[in-house]
């Protein structure tokens, strides 16, 4: 029994490390090559950092990346307060037509991003003129990430303990001051952890952005996408392993604080 | 602040409701602002213009026609649509079947390591998703690594041209959405309750029997809350059948792509994408139908 037990997690074993080799294996390839000398970054070719030296000075993965900075910037900071204030609408009040307003939140979360964004470009373009470029990415960003946001703080505020906020409220506070003083701080780390979702879908999204980004408007996956049109290079290959080493530095802060709250 | 003791007249009930509704609007006007200008308009725009036709130079010619459906349902486009549910079903297919085991291993026997073995599973989902499945495109490609070392150990003596088909863009569509499944798959198999397993083995069941007797009947949610994640995004897909399929091989999207970015005849486009949109919630809503609102409830 024991002896079979064993033989089963060998072999799960080894099919989970076949699968993580799967997933892995990109972004490997990507780290190695943007140490290669190869100047098509798709073959080995001695130890070089000098494509990193390119990337540093290359100004339109510059300009590139702060543009992409401001958007996810402002994204997560104006989703994270409608997703908070929404969520905390849903929680606490019961009104007619509240399973429609849920369920239309869903919707842009549902769709493709190809709909959003052809819908959104149509929309901009012949009927409400907002300029393409930062106003028509930004509120692009916020229509598919606040649905993000209301529904993850919606999922932590259901396994929430509700007294505190009695307690303040029965000693008199309004619901809008026990919601800042008291509410609102406790759902800090559901607020967090709905930042940390929308920050790296805002950055990192393509689609959505390449539809309503009007020209000139380069984000960095745009610019991404525009090099790989020629073929892959080594600089594009630096920003990918940018990219997995900053976004792993980020996890990695993330569960250590996690860990350390616990331990209070 | 007194609270009212005696029972509801009719205007403190009105009183009641004014003071709901301010609240409501206090708390839900901006994500009603949002999903009524810039979800429900923009959406209820392009359902007209796709009654529209366009002309010669891209200009729209404002009369009704039906010509736009005819094409979906009549021509090649159809095809393709149909082209994109099965390839959704054959990536979501695959995706329990490689994502079930390893959710298992992490969550059975995963022990001190589940935190970190979970990382290793979300990480790469977090590192540019263009660049990845660029680099899984050369990987695969005739001169990738793939074909090098097959060449190489003489198991094949021409590479093989797997990019610009039905199956690279599968495999590419597994790599983007895998975690997907993995994630609740893993959630469900850790909620669990031992005490229902322990019973089945003390019953005399064989491991076997109990994992398709019990575990997998139990997890159910779980791959139906992966399944939607996974599936209803990829008939959707653009970028992966863009990379993988080239021209060859298009899924529902590349054609709302190609003819809004491209070819620029939104009439066209926006019957495309309202087929598409509306596709999308038939098959949602025959999941919540045929799996319940539970498993919707768990991925919230």
């Amino acid at each position: 029994m024991k002896q079979k037990t064993n033989i089963t997690a060998k072999i799960l074993g080894m099919l989970s490390f076949l699968i993580y080799f799967f997933l892995w294996a990109p972004v490997i390839v990507i780290i190695v090559f943007s140490f290669s000398g190869n100047k098509y970054g798709n073959s080995w070719d001695g130890f070089t950092i000098k494509w990193y030296a390119e990337l540093f000075n290359n100004v339109a993965v510059k300009d590139a990346l702060v543009r992409s900075l401001v958007v996810a910037s402002i994204t997560v900071i104006v989703s994270t307060i409608i997703g908070t204030i929404t969520g905390y609408g849903l929680y606490k009040l019961h009104f007619r037509g509240k399973q429609f307003l849920r369920t239309s939140i869903l919707l842009p979360i549902v769709f493709p991003s190809v709909v959003t964004g052809s819908a959104l470009l149509v929309f901009f373009t012949r009927f409400f003129q907002i300029p393409l470029g930062y106003p028509s990415i930004i509120i692009a960003h916020i229509v598919f990430s606040s649905p993000l946001a209301v529904f993850v703080i919606l999922g932590r505020m259901q396994r929430f303990d509700w007294s505190w906020e009695e307690a303040a409220m029965d000693l008199g506070a309004t619901r809008f001051r026990t919601f800042l003083r008291v509410t609102g701080p406790m759902l800090l780390p559901a607020i967090a952890a709905s930042a940390m979702l929308i920050f790296p879908w805002s950055f990192d999204d393509f689609v959505i952005t390449y539809f309503v980004a009007g020209i000139g408007s380069t984000t960095l996956p745009i610019y991404v996408f525009s090099q790989l049109r020629f073929g892959a290079t080594p600089v594009i290959n630096t920003i990918g392993t940018l990219f997995v080493v900053l976004t792993m530095a980020a996890l990695a802060l993330m569960y250590f604080v996690q860990k350390k709250n616990e331990s209070i | 602040m007194h609270q009212p003791t005696v029972a509801i007249s009719p205007q403190s009930s009105r009183q009641e409701r004014r003071k709901l509704f301010l609240e409501v609007m206090t708390y839900l006007s901006p994500i009603i602002i949002i999903v009524v200008v810039f979800v429900f308009a923009p959406l209820t725009i392009i359902l007209f213009y796709s009654f529209l036709k366009s002309g010669l130079y891209g200009e729209i010619i404002y009369t009704f026609s039906l010509d736009n459906f005819r094409a979906l349902f009549g021509g090649g486009y159809g095809k393709v649509f149909l082209q994109s549910i099965y390839l959704a079903f054959q990536t979501n297919f695959f995706c329990i079947l490689i994502g079930y085991p390893i959710a298992y291993y992490i969550a059975t026997y995963g022990g001190r390591w589940k935190a970190l073995l979970l990382f290793l599973v979300i990480v790469p989902s977090w590192a540019s998703y263009l660049i990845r499945l660029y680099a899984l495109k050369t990987i695969i490609g005739s001169k990738g690594i793939v074909n090098s070392v097959l060449l190489s150990l003489d198991i094949i003596s021409a590479p093989l041209e797997i990019l610009y088909t039905p199956f690279a863009v599968m495999i590419g569509l597994v790599y983007a959405w895998l975690p997907y499944m993995i994630l609740p798959i893993y959630a469900a198999i850790e909620g669990l309750d031992s005490s229902v397993l322990e019973a089945a083995t003390d019953l005399g069941a064989t491991p076997a029997r109990r994992f398709f007797r019990v575990t997998l009947p139990l997890t159910k949610g779980g791959l139906l809350a992966g399944s939607i994640l996974v599936f209803i995004p990829t008939v959707g897909e653009w970028l992966v059948p863009q990379l993988f399929g080239g021209s060859k091989v298009m899924m529902a999207g590349s054609l709302v792509a190609l003819k809004f970015t491209s070819v620029g005849n939104i009439p066209e486009g926006s019957s495309l994408a309202i087929m598409l949109a509306a596709t999308l919630i038939l098959i949602l809503y025959l999941t919540i139908k045929w799996g319940g609102r539970e498993a919707i409830e768990r991925m919230l």
